[in-house]
């Protein structure tokens, strides 16, 4: 399914998805429960050895995945150190760091397939097929766009870029179509 | 296995229609069809698949009534996919999963299977048609033809007694549509097969001649054939892409 997991396997991957989103959610709610500077930084030194373990290249996809933290992190730092409050602002940091890292951590080291099966037996199959679906979306219309622009540059010799997007638009809606009609045929979601 | 194993006692279309947006696509229509092999011919846009889909219940239609086996296909859906399936002109319209094992278990499941109990018997089947290394392979790094194959292995896996069969040879290389042909010809079941081959249809029990949504021929392969041929060699039958 998506490219979600990491190929890099760690020890982390053999661990059953129920135990790791659980101890995630417990982990989650000390973090944000915690007040002090101390059990702040020991959970960062946990979550950077757990990260650490998986070896270097495991390593390098988890920071990458940080990408989008840094910004807010700068942004709070900005704010904090406004209001004179730098201390808080670490807290803040700190926590935000620590708790994207652990839910990247079960994400990079479990299947798609098995956290829908997690869903299915907790929420029941329609929901769970429901969600699997909404995923595998995402690649179809990657593939379509890919499509569309093969298309294109067979007939023309110029870039097609937004031309795409309407073609891509109706494509999206037919798929949604075909996949309904597909999902039909063998009995649909009952 | 599963399904009903179950004979089908035929499909009934009285006066049958389908419309959409006020057009009219096929019908109306009035057939019994009891016969174990029949085709489906006529020209590209003359309402062959929308006769299928039709049959199928994956369109209500808009006026007169269907019924397979005596159930109502659009309305008792459970009812109908345990005693008929269908494998669509394209194949990529009916892949729902994306790893091949995935989408033959998924049939099974619908039909009850536990999900355990359904992947081992889509890896069982795969592997009984010399295509075990296929099991886990994504469905996209398949051919278009590999594609086609997949749908028809998923249809019958899940065993129903009507099967219908939109062009089912069209993207597949000599030996698989052999091999194909040689496994439809086996099966206990009613198929209702739509072809452009008349060597296909000449095989069968009986021919169904579709022209511009209504039934044109309707007969024995020689009572129907020859005047289909004959019109479609007609030197000035001009294009008609069904417009
Ligand atoms: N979704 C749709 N919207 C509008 N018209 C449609 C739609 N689907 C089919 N039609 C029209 O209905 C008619 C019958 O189409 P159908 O797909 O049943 O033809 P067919 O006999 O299967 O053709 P082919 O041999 O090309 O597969 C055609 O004129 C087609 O243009
Ligand atoms: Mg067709």
């Amino acid at each position: 399914m998506l490219g979600l997991t990491s190929a890099h396997k760690t020890w982390m991957h053999r661990l059953p998805v129920g135990p790791k989103l659980a101890l995630l959610a417990l982990f989650s709610v000390v973090l944000f429960w915690l007040d002090n500077l101390w059990p702040m930084l020991v959970a960062l030194v946990l979550v950077a050895a757990l990260v650490a373990s998986g070896g270097a290249g495991f390593a390098r996809q988890a920071l990458r995945l940080l990408q989008p933290v840094w910004f807010f992190v700068a942004l709070l730092a900005v704010w904090h150190l406004w209001l004179n409050d730098p201390l808080n602002g670490l807290r803040i940091a700190l926590r935000l760091v620590v708790a994207v890292t652990a839910a990247n951590l079960v994400t990079l080291t479990s299947r798609l397939s098995d956290m829908i099966d997690l869903i299915e037996r907790l929420l029941g199959r329609k929901v769970a097929l429901t969600l699997g679906l909404a995923l595998r979306f995402v690649p179809v219309l990657g593939e379509r766009a890919a499509m569309l622009s093969l298309a294109w540059r067979a007939r023309s010799q110029k870039r097609a870029a937004w031309r795409l997007v309407p073609g891509l638009t109706v494509g999206a809606f037919d798929e949604a179509d075909h996949m309904a009609e597909a999902l039909r045929a063998r009995g649909g979601l009952v | 296995m599963t399904g009903t194993g179950a004979v089908s006692h035929g499909i009934d279309l009285t006066g049958a229609e389908v419309s959409l947006l006020g057009k009219r696509l096929l019908g109306p229509v009035t057939l019994n069809i009891s016969e174990r092999r029949v085709g489906i011919i006529g020209r590209n846009g003359s309402g062959k698949s929308t006769l299928l889909r039709l049959i199928a219940g994956l369109v209500a239609p808009s006026a007169g009534q269907v019924r397979v086996d005596g159930i109502d296909p659009s309305g008792d859906r459970k009812g109908l996919i345990a005693r008929l399936g269908i494998l669509f002109q394209n194949p990529d319209h009916q892949i729902i999963f994306p790893i091949v094992e995935e989408e033959l278990a998924f049939g099974l499941r619908q039909m009850g299977l536990g999900k355990v109990e359904a992947l081992a018997q889509a890896k069982a089947r795969l592997v009984a048609e010399g295509r075990g290394h296929w099991a886990g392979r994504p469905v996209s790094s398949l051919s278009q033809g590999q594609r086609q194959y997949l749908c028809l292995l998923a249809v019958l896996m899940m065993e129903p007694a009507t099967l219908l069969l939109d062009e089912p040879f069209s993207g597949l290389d000599i030996p698989t549509a052999r091999g194909l042909a040689a496994h439809l010809a086996r099966l206990s079941q009613r198929l209702l097969v739509v072809t452009h081959d008349p060597l296909v249809a000449q095989a069968y029990d009986r021919v169904i001649w579709l022209e511009g949504g209504l039934v044109k021929g309707d007969g024995t392969p020689d009572a129907v054939l020859p005047a289909y041929l004959t019109a479609m060699e007609a030197a000035d039958a001009g294009p008609d892409f069904g417009a």
